[in-house]
């Protein structure tokens, strides 16, 4: 395997969709190729940074706010609809 | 842990318990992922109202096909987009397939070791990079992106969400992937010095 070859396999390198003889062959690639480590580790870390800072939660008044809204119209219907089977 | 079938009937029942799971079990990952295709707070609370009053208007249509989060994802996601294009922030959709055999046209020119996440983290202006640089991206990409690596939905249930094919998930992946560390590492590769 190759440098272009390893690039075009890492996404599915990283998420472990390689079959056993290809990944076997990345390894192998990346053993030898600082490069192509280097693209690895950063693209790993780009995912756990993200994920990181992805994770927001609505601030709690607004989040509340928004919940009393829905549960009023949630239970609203209750009484709007007859009941189907 | 309720599970999807259990839920779709307590709702139907409209029992209020299990429209607070629903909630709590989905009301931010939505809120995330608007926030990520939107960029702004008030418009992704308005699309995480519209989801769930959505859903909660027409539980009795849901045909079971995907699951109840599954569905919640798509309407939002397909309501975030319809704001988008009003915007004209986006072009129309560009899903012919076209970009399937496109994967490898990504090579990486960037190639310095990077300090640890939490480290790269720590000041608000690499955060602020952070958002710079997936909003950079198309929102084909960035949505993928947000709903596949931030989320962690299977490629599967991404594919729901965004109604494309698995390839095609997988193809946008692998480009959002590398032209967020590409852009990422032009910004690290000036600013944190190397470890060890």
């Amino acid at each position: 395997m190759n440098c272009e070859e390893l690039i075009s396999y890492l996404s599915d390198y990283i998420d472990q969709n390689l079959d056993e003889e290809l990944r076997l062959d990345a390894q192998e690639h990346l053993a030898t190729c600082q490069n192509c480590r280097i693209v690895l580790d950063s693209t790993q870390k780009t995912i756990l940074m993200y994920r990181q800072a992805g994770l927001q939660r609505i601030p709690g008044g607004r989040r509340s706010a928004l919940f009393a809204r829905l549960l009023a119209v949630f239970e609203q219907r209750k009484g709007d609809e007859p009941s189907k089977s | 842990m309720m599970d999807d079938l259990s839920l779709l009937c307590a709702l139907q029942a409209r029992d209020p318990a299990a429209l607070a799971h629903l909630f709590d079990t989905y009301a931010d990952r939505l809120y995330r992922l608007a926030l990520g295709l939107l960029g702004n707070e008030a418009d992704a609370d308005d699309i995480v109202q519209g989801a769930f009053l959505k859903v909660i208007t027409r539980l009795d249509a849901f045909e079971g096909r995907s699951n109840l989060g599954t569905w919640l994802y798509r309407v939002a996601y397909n309501a975030s987009l319809d704001l988008l294009r009003s915007r004209r922030e986006i072009s129309l959709p560009e899903e012919d397939g076209s970009e399937e055999g496109d994967a490898s046209a990504i090579m990486p020119s960037v190639l310095v070791e990077w300090s640890s996440p939490d480290a790269l983290l720590a000041d608000a202006e690499a955060r602020r990079n952070l958002d710079e640089a997936i909003h950079s991206l198309p929102e084909s990409l960035r949505s993928v992106f947000l709903l596949r690596d931030v989320e962690q939905l299977s490629t599967l249930e991404v594919a729901e969400v965004l109604s494309i094919s698995e390839s095609l998930v997988k193809v946008r992946l692998h480009r959002a992937r590398l032209t967020l560390r590409e852009r990422l590492a032009v910004y690290f590769a000036e600013r944190i010095p190397k470890e060890g």
